[in-house]
């Protein structure tokens, strides 16, 4: 492959979503899979013919971005196949003309070698998001996207600033994003560094610039939510901290423990949140927020196992995050509902779709042998690992947040035996029969869950030695990973198939089972009696100190956007109350200012 | 020899129409537009054939000392394709907004003298002469922002008065000064003489053309006369306050007063940063509390000169051009933003926000061109604005000043907040509009379209091949206060 031959995969998709513009929906959606199918097949092209640059070294990519790259490929068809039946008729168009636009933008981001450009398509890619947020539904969607842009793009202005610093740092003005560097000790060293953690943070999803994520999933169209808040924003976002921590910056070790403490706050904060949710599509939402906490801990801590660990994650998480988000999208285009209360006893009319978001849910909940289980061990040992080279305090602080983390993961199990009891089981609230979702869309959860599998299954074999590990090697970072502990995935499925035989066996040996009508209290169980998922965990709600942190972030005290706009409003109403309207203040204003401006040019001019 | 028609067209164009104009405003309409599609074919005409040369005219044949003239480099061509590419789309929007209050050849008569002085400010070489303009610019802006008659649009217009005399006074105490100092009103001459004078003179005179000029480009804290103003004016007047009358005498002439006359010195370099970094915040945190979206509009062209100001202080090459490019482009967003304000009043009947809603179906026109508008002044790519911050604050860091590149960051931030907001109330709203007053005409959807599609294309200009054709010779005018000395008196003298 030619290293020209980059500029495609910013070409094609674009030029794909200039003519979906014109075209039929129906021709737009074939020439979408055409165009994204032959791109897939050109990520995977160019893993074999790494590093490639372009002759004006406008263009490039190596082994990370050639990574990031074919996932965000895979994602994008995947669901791309998932959409082509079940969007909203009068958002057709629109949708099929961004989908494209955003995979360029995406590519854009990760292809780019000049750093100017790296912020206009990170600029775009947070633009398109604000566009799919805008064709979301519902009283609040204008409200979420306003909120949406209002951090992704703020967070942009931070991503420029810290970037103009590194480069303000280069002996010779050049914009080449592989000679950006800045030493421990410069004066602008932490300024640079947390102006590209905010934008990190933003568009992954981290706390303390996390709130965007569970409202836009709630109201935004539901592929849109696959697409990019768990998708393809988070491989951009992992993949410009994995760039701060290897290459723009030396990093320092307290650096490195403040995005871990973020980390763990992330995934506890969040799964905390994400329990109570009484809506499926926010609770997946904070569930995506706190699975950004592990990719922060592993690729954030700097050793080489969590590192590997942490990339892993983030390929894990968004190919498990879109089954999970699409399964339910599936459910919710045949119901029409994604509260808690409204569904429930779907498995029965839904089998294929239930499958797939049990996979989903064993992955995400870190259940071996799913994939989800490989990544989060390998974060945890590295970590581990990381601690024994500390000095005592921080050995302390390390051990705390790695506790938070696995605590955040028990909880995450915790939070989707809600998900699948409200949505899949249960009783359900006595609505007419239920169909499977049409082939398009299982088909789409389908290939994710099957990844979900193989990942964990073939893990060592598969995406660690074939992809991972080689851009742990580029980056220099380690030769070879040799994980601690013994762990294979497939001993321990055997040994799960065992058990479950001897299990059936039993079953079917003694076959002594008994259906019966439910009753409660002594009566029938009508449909009103059915306990929906709603308060699956209201005691945990309910307890005293819990009880106070939960109001608290009821009422928005942990949401840095509304900190903020409450902050600006007071400061804005403090000003206008010094423009009363008065004529007689304003001249004062001006003659003050005449005063000053004299005053300070005679003493310091003269 | 095309330089005196800047300021004969529209003048000629206003006097014909008081004279010919008969109770409908038919005439009217037809010799402004004549006149300004020839001011801005004949300013574009200009402006690419000007090889980067220096044109001086004497008015009469006096030559410079005695008599006055009239200078024309890439800036202030610059300068006229922006007066009058606005004015022209400005013109088209009036026609129906302007008849569905009344069917007035006075408004027609009073917008060419607007033109007419503004064109007459960027064109003149003498200060005393630029003094006379700007008058006349001002008092038919203050006529016109209290073209509707209601009592707040008196009120607003009577602030103005007082507000623009006082500093017209500051500037015309300047003006003698100088005058006192260096026997000359002829900027190029004073340019050479000024270095012979007392340095402190030169700084008090200094002080006060910044603060009477700093007033007219509506800086902080001489900033309190734009709100009323630009919010009561008729919107397609407000987008040419906004747009253009700001910067024709405000930073135009800061431009030309502090670079090409006093050589950039330090001091006021150090004042324009400091003044441009406090309206950056301070407007728009002013800007972001407000519901009536024509008053946010206003104090958000406080927030955005203080962008250009940063820039221009920032004297180097590379700060210029920011302002410069930035200059260009808030006249192009901002106007654009003062027709959908303006539209969506003709439709709704209001300007608060909280009253707007549903508008994207309704209007799509409007609202499709209010949100590349919003866009391009939050700074977000690929439009205008973004460009034009974005080397605001590389020059910024790259002269060592990376905290008023922080403030810089942080207005871009509240900018965004604060048209995010506009953008979810005015027009994705939750109110549903059945019966809309009137629906904007054709050429009032043509002034929004091809303002935002400028919105767009002029994004290009940072690219290396059009920079060097378009902004590049105005950033070289500016910073080049011997060659202007040189161009001016070497010629006329």
């Amino acid at each position: 492959m030619e290293p020209s031959a980059l500029i495609y995969f910013l070409v094609i998709p674009a030029a794909v979503s200039l003519i979906n513009l014109l075209l039929p929906v129906r021709a737009a959606k074939a020439l979408t899979v055409i165009a994204l199918l032959y791109l897939l097949v050109r990520s995977i092209h160019s893993l074999s013919h790494l590093p490639l640059l372009s002759e004006c070294g406008l263009w490039g990519a190596d082994r990370l971005a050639a990574f990031v790259l074919l996932f965000v490929h895979i994602l994008s068809l995947v669901i791309l196949v998932f959409s082509l039946k079940g969007v909203r008729s009068e958002i057709q168009r629109a949708f099929f003309v961004l989908y494209p636009l955003t995979v360029a933008f995406c590519n854009g981001v990760l292809l780019s070698q000049h750093t100017i450009a790296f912020i206009i398509f990170w600029g775009l890619s947070g633009l398109s998001l604000y566009f799919f947020a805008l064709m979301g539904q519902g009283d609040s969607y204008s409200q979420t996207a306003k909120k949406t842009f209002i951090i992704i793009g703020g967070s942009d202005v931070f991503l420029i600033f810290g970037f103009i610093l590194l480069a303000a740092r280069l002996p010779v003005k050049e914009w080449n994003l592989s000679a950006l560097q800045m030493q421990s000790g410069d004066p602008l060293y932490y300024l640079a560094f947390f102006s590209l953690l905010i934008a990190v943070l933003a568009k992954a999803g981290g706390f303390p610039l996390h709130s965007w994520v569970p409202d836009f999933s709630k109201t935004s169209p539901i592929e849109s939510t696959a697409f990019l808040p768990s998708s393809l924003d988070k491989l951009l976002g992992i993949f410009l901290l994995a760039r701060m921590m290897t290459a723009f910056f030396a990093v320092e070790l307290i650096v490195k423990m403040i995005i871990i403490s973020i980390g763990a706050i992330t995934v506890v904060g969040a799964v905390m949140m994400a329990i109570m949710q009484p809506n499926a599509r926010r609770l997946l939402g904070y569930s995506t927020v706190s699975q950004v906490g592990y990719m922060l801990m592993g690729v954030g801590s700097g050793n080489p196992i969590a590192f590997a660990g942490g990339l892993f994650h983030m390929v894990n998480h968004t190919l498990y995050k879109s089954n999970l988000f699409l399964s339910l999208g599936s459910v919710e285009k045949q119901t029409g509902s994604s509260e808690f209360r409204d569904l429930g006893g779907i498995a029965k009319g839904m089998p294929l779709t239930f499958l797939m978001a049990l996979i989903g849910s064993l992955a995400i909940s870190g259940i071996p042998p799913f994939s989800g289980f490989y990544s989060k061990w390998m974060i945890y040992q590295g970590l581990l690992e990381q601690t024994k080279t500390l000095p005592a305090g921080y050995q302390i602080w390390m051990l705390i947040c790695l506790l938070l983390a696995i605590f955040g993961s028990a909880l995450t199990l915790a939070c989707f035996v809600k998900f699948l009891h409200a949505v899949f089981l249960g009783r359900n609230p006595g609505r007419e029969k239920i169909h499977e979702a049409p082939a398009n869309q299982w088909l789409a959860t389908g290939i994710f869950a099957l990844f979900c599998i193989v990942f964990g299954l073939f893990a060592a074999a598969l995406p660690l030695k074939r992809l991972i590990i080689p851009v742990l090697a580029e980056l220099g970072i380690a030769a070879d990973l040799s994980l601690i502990g013994y762990y294979d995935p497939l001993l321990l499925t055997g040994l799960f198939a065992i058990v479950f035989l001897i299990g059936w066996v039993v079953y079917r040996a003694t076959r002594v089972v008994r259906y019966d009508e439910i009753y409660l209290g002594g009566m029938a169980a009508e449909t009103r009696f059915r306990v929906s998922g709603v308060d699956f965990y209201r005691e945990i709600r309910q307890m005293p100190l819990l009880q106070t942190i939960y109001t608290a972030a009821e009422k928005k005290y942990c949401d840095i956007y509304e900190l903020g706009s409450k902050g600006t409003f007071f400061f804005s109403g403090i000003l206008q109350k010094l423009h009363p309207g008065l004529l007689q203040w304003y001249l004062f204003y001006i003659l003050l200012g005449l005063l000053l401006l004299l005053l300070i040019t005679i003493n310091i001019g003269g | 020899m095309i330089l005196p028609y800047f300021v004969i067209l529209p003048l000629l164009a206003a006097f014909l129409i008081t004279l010919l104009a008969g109770k409908k405003d038919d005439w009217a309409i037809t010799l402004a537009f004549m006149a300004l599609i020839s001011l801005l074919v004949l300013s574009i005409f200009g402006f690419v054939t000007m090889h980067e040369e220096t044109v001086v005219y004497s008015m009469s044949g006096w030559d410079a000392p005695i008599g006055i003239c009239l200078v024309q480099d890439a800036l202030s061509l610059f300068m006229l394709v922006m007066i009058n590419l606005i004015a022209l789309t400005s013109l088209c929007f009036s026609i129906q907004y302007i008849r569905h209050l009344s069917q007035d050849w006075k408004y027609y008569a009073l917008f060419m003298l607007l033109i007419a002085g503004m064109n007459g400010v960027v064109v003149t070489g003498d200060l005393f002469n630029l003094y006379v303009f700007m008058e006349i610019a001002l008092i038919s802006a203050f006529a016109l922002v209290a073209y509707g008659c209601r009592a707040e649009e008196y009120e607003a217009s009577f602030k103005y008065a007082v507000m623009g005399g006082l500093s017209s006074s500051i500037i015309l105490i300047g003006i003698a000064f100088t005058y006192s100092a260096t026997s000359s009103l002829t900027l190029a001459r004073i340019a050479e003489v000024l270095p012979t004078v007392d340095p402190r003179l030169v700084l008090w005179i200094g002080a006060l053309f910044l603060a009477g000029f700093g007033l007219k480009a509506a800086s902080m804290p001489f900033h309190a006369w734009l709100p009323d103003a630009h919010s009561s004016a008729p919107a397609p007047i407000s987008s040419m306050l906004s747009g253009v009358l700001i910067k024709a005498l405000g930073v135009y002439v800061l431009f030309r007063l502090f670079f090409n006359v006093f050589g950039a010195p330090a001091i006021f370099m150090q004042l324009l940063l400091v003044l441009g970094a406090l309206s950056i915040v301070l407007g728009v945190f002013l800007a972001i509390g407000q519901w009536d979206l024509k008053r946010l509009l206003a104090y958000h062209s406080i927030s955005q000169i203080g962008y250009i100001l940063l820039g221009m202080g920032l004297a180097t090459p590379l700060g210029i051009l920011g302002a410069v490019f930035h200059l260009l482009n808030h006249a192009l967003f901002k106007s654009l933003l003062f027709y959908n304000a303006g539209a969506v009043e003709m439709v709704l009947g209001t300007r608060n926000l909280r009253k707007m809603g549903k508008l994207a179906k309704l209007l799509p026109v409007t609202s499709g061109t209010s949100m590349v508008a919003s866009l391009s002044i939050s700074g977000i790519p690929p439009f205008n604005g973004f460009f034009s911050k974005l080397i605001i604050i590389i020059a910024a860091i790259q002269a060592g000043h990376p905290i008023f590149a922080f403030w810089a960051v942080l207005g871009s931030l509240l900018t965004l907040a604060s048209f995010m907001k506009v953008q979810r109330y005015g027009f994705y709203g939750e109110i549903e509009h059945k019966t809309p007053i009137m629906m904007p005409g054709n050429l009032v959807r043509f002034a929004m379209l091809t303002l935002a599609v400028l919105c767009v294309l002029s994004s290009l200009m940072v690219l290396p091949g059009i920079r060097e054709l378009t902004l590049d010779p105005v950033v070289d005018v500016i910073l080049n206060k011997t060659g202007y000395i040189r161009m001016v008196c070497g010629r006329a003298l």
